[in-house]
């Protein structure tokens, strides 16, 4: 027997011990003798399975390891599957895609533990930490606090409830970048409306410094141009927020016209 | 057809999400089509307090990034992670009642936004619905990771890699959620964390989990790679966070914040590379030759690489300064919901024979409607870009020249060269609306009448198998 091992290793270019491993396991689910099983590899011949049939189910394996198997249709029964994967054992080539499929096999702790790491780098190394330092740079320096009425922080709090920064910044960029102009030392601790109300996108006109500037410096321009802006300026659509209370209108004014104050 | 009100596994929870979730999609067009208009219009049409720009901008992103996100993320995570881990959803009570408390804070937050508007949530918000919201996605999430402990097959299929990804980002975007803003620089450092996780991370996410599986399932082909599978994933898990600082360049940033983001940004073409190879090498082996199918799938792969070109692009140094605080960036972040909502389409079409037993055919409207949805956002995108373009220069030209239409006195100019973009992009949201009617359409026709097939069943396979 061990010569038609050594003849049957030399023939599938396999180990010997991997051979006579996969004989008994295919003895053992056929009924046959591993000498016969050995023997019919030796003269290139199948016992029990059709060897097209057995490259088919192979195939099914390698295509979609995971979907395939797993996506149980009432066409293919879960013990169907079974068998599928039971006949890939019947020959030794499939042994050794066998193997390699256990070869793939992923721990769930590693991959989970991997995304988890990523997660926490980036929460740590692109926010909370960038974050952390740029508050205490500011909380270290001199002059970081701004100083601004009641009326003018109720008005900052009706821009950010309008959602007027959807359209309007208050940044200067290129030619006095925001981080060398002074800006981010003077507000520390502002309210957290005047921070929101900086704006990320820059459709409409930047209102950092709408209150040094013609006509947004008029009081009652501004006024008729919040409340009816066709009537006064028509180029340009721009909401009307003529429903706003008097005293909320009053307060986004007053918030406006201190602009260019505020953030400079 | 039967709904089941409390559905017993998660195929009678699909059955629920799948008749919902062209709905959703068409309640997302609908709003953004009215924020396009009252944006448009803003001076000519009537306004009040639910009825104005402002509000509907909120709204109609609470309703996109929040609610249909979260939708999406449930009924992906549902159907498709029971089937990637060939076992049936561990504890699915509770899982069933967590991924509905996903999806209902998610609304309560829309309801609440045209009910009062004033207390819908924003960035910086530390109230107790936002808590609530952070502490049921982080249920989820340990359920998540609960089933894939416990997966029964030898390796992790690339759908549930993805979703694992989206559901971990999601709740770091809800804990940048909460942070505070003290200081200005808090503003950018806030929007772009949670800009790049939740809508960058979160929205490509669940779109590669779906476009895996319908690319291997839906079209029956042999997925090509799971090494390159594996390098897209971590490549975009490690890179995509760290996009968005770059649209916030000179601003209050730190410089160097906005170089690495500029550098990893770059690097975004090595997992669009593996992505692209993937996928070509897998669809040519496709066994399912229906055409619109592939079509559909291949208008959602387009989106989703020309998305992610238009992230490299905004790195290249000469560029980045222009396109900053432009609507440049909402292209990008359009791209990746976009092709989310685009692969949603031929993913409920696949799911119709399976959850109800209803053939799906693919008829003249499915394939006007294919074509009508992919191009109108395909020019929509392109039409932000090309916004974020002409009014980066309009505003560096005039900065340059001593005139400032950053400020207002040239605007005009800007105006000149934007208004007919924003029109074009009026219609164009009404034809995305259009598309969505027609995809509700054609899902409850097939529901409704379409011819008794086959269905899917859920069962276990024996992890023994393979081992």
């Amino acid at each position: 027997m061990s010569e038609l091992l050594a003849k049957v290793a030399e023939i599938l270019g396999a180990p010997e011990t991997l051979v006579q491993r996969s004989a008994e396991a295919r003895a053992e689910a056929s009924g046959n003798t591993v000498d016969e099983i050995l023997q019919s590899w030796a003269g290139g011949e199948t016992i029990a399975a059709s060897a097209p049939e057995v490259k088919e189910e192979v195939a099914v394996v390698e295509e979609a390891p995971v979907e395939e198997v797993a996506v149980v249709e009432e066409e293919a029964p879960v013990e169907e599957v079974k068998e599928e994967v039971a006949v890939v054992e019947e020959a030794v080539e499939q042994v050794f895609e066998e193997e390699s499929v256990e070869l793939k096999n992923e721990s769930s702790l590693a991959f989970i533990t991997g995304v988890i790491g990523v997660a926490i780098f980036t929460y740590f190394f692109a926010f909370a930490i960038p974050k952390n330092q740029s508050q205490d740079l500011v909380a270290e320096s001199l002059n970081n606090e701004i100083e601004v009425s009641q009326e003018v922080l109720k008005g900052a709090q009706v821009y950010n409830e309008l959602n007027c920064q959807s359209c309007h910044t208050q940044n200067v960029r290129l030619l006095i970048p925001d981080s060398q102009n002074g800006k981010i030392l003077k507000n520390r601790f502002a309210d957290e409306a005047i921070i929101k109300n900086t704006g990320l996108l820059r459709l409409g006109p930047d209102l950092s410094t709408s209150a040094t500037r013609e006509p947004t410096n008029n009081k009652s321009w501004l006024s008729r141009y919040l409340k009816d802006s066709a009537s006064v300026r028509d180029e340009i659509p721009h909401p009307n927020y003529d429903f706003l209370t008097s005293t909320d209108l009053d307060y986004l004014l007053t918030y406006l016209l201190s602009l260019g104050e505020v953030n400079e | 057809m039967k709904i089941k009100l409390i559905p017993k596994n998660e195929q009678d929870l699909s059955k629920v999400f799948i008749f919902l979730l062209p709905l959703v999609v068409v309640l997302s067009a609908l709003l953004n089509f009215l924020k396009e208009v009252f944006r448009s219009f803003a001076n000519v049409l009537p306004g009040n307090q639910i009825l104005n720009y402002g509000l509907l901008d909120k709204i109609s992103n609470q309703v996109t990034y929040n609610f249909l996100f979260s939708f999406t993320l449930v009924v992906t995570v549902v159907y498709l992670l029971s089937k990637s881990l060939g076992r049936t959803i561990i504890i699915f009570p509770i899982f069933f009642l967590t991924g509905l408390g996903v999806i209902g804070v998610e609304f309560v937050d829309v309801v609440i936004g045209f009910v009062s508007p004033n207390l819908l949530l924003d960035l910086g918000n530390s109230s107790v619905l936002l808590l609530l919201k952070t502490l049921i996605v982080g249920a989820f999430l340990g359920l998540i990771l609960l089933n894939v402990l416990a997966k029964k097959e030898p390796s992790i299929f690339l759908s549930s890699q993805f979703l694992v990804g989206a559901v971990i980002f999601y709740l770091i975007s809800l804990l940048v959620y909460r942070s505070d803003f003290v200081v200005m620089s808090d503003n950018f450092y806030v929007n772009a964390v949670y800009l790049s996780t939740h809508i960058y991370v979160g929205c490509s996410f669940v779109f590669l989990a779906i476009l895996y599986f319908l690319i291997t399932k839906g079209l029956q082909a042999t997925l090509f790679s799971k090494t390159l599978g594996g390098i897209s994933f971590w490549g975009y898990l490690f890179l995509l966070p760290w996009t968005g600082f770059k649209y916030f360049y000179g601003t209050t940033l730190p410089d160097w914040i906005e170089n690495v983001s500029i550098y990893l940004s770059l690097s975004l073409i090595i997992p669009l590379l593996a992505l692209i190879v993937n996928y070509s090498k897998t669809v040519i082996t496709k066994e399912n030759k229906d055409p619109i199918f592939s079509v559909l799938i291949s208008f959602a792969f387009v989106v989703f690489g020309f998305t992610n070109v238009l992230q490299v692009i905004s790195s290249i140094s000469n560029v980045t300064p222009i396109v900053s605080l432009t609507n440049f960036e909402y292209s990008v972040r359009y791209g990746y919901m976009y092709s989310l909502i685009l692969i949603l389409i031929p993913f409920v079409y696949h799911l119709v024979p399976k959850i109800y037993g209803r053939e799906f055919i693919y008829g003249r409207l499915e394939t006007f409607n294919a074509y009508l949805m992919g191009m109108s956002v395909v020019l929509g995108l392109s039409l932000n870009a090309l916004i974020g373009i002409n009014s980066g220069f309009a505003w560096n030209a005039g900065a340059n020249a001593g005139n400032p239409t950053i400020y207002g006195e040239g605007f005009l100019i800007t105006w000149s060269l934007i208004s007919t973009p924003y029109t074009f992009n009026l219609f164009l949201s009404l034809l995305f609306l259009l598309s969505t009617f027609l995809f509700t359409l054609s899902t409850l026709k097939a529901i409704i009448g379409g011819a008794v097939t086959e269905s899917e069943t859920v069962s276990e396979v024996s992890g023994g198998t393979y081992e």
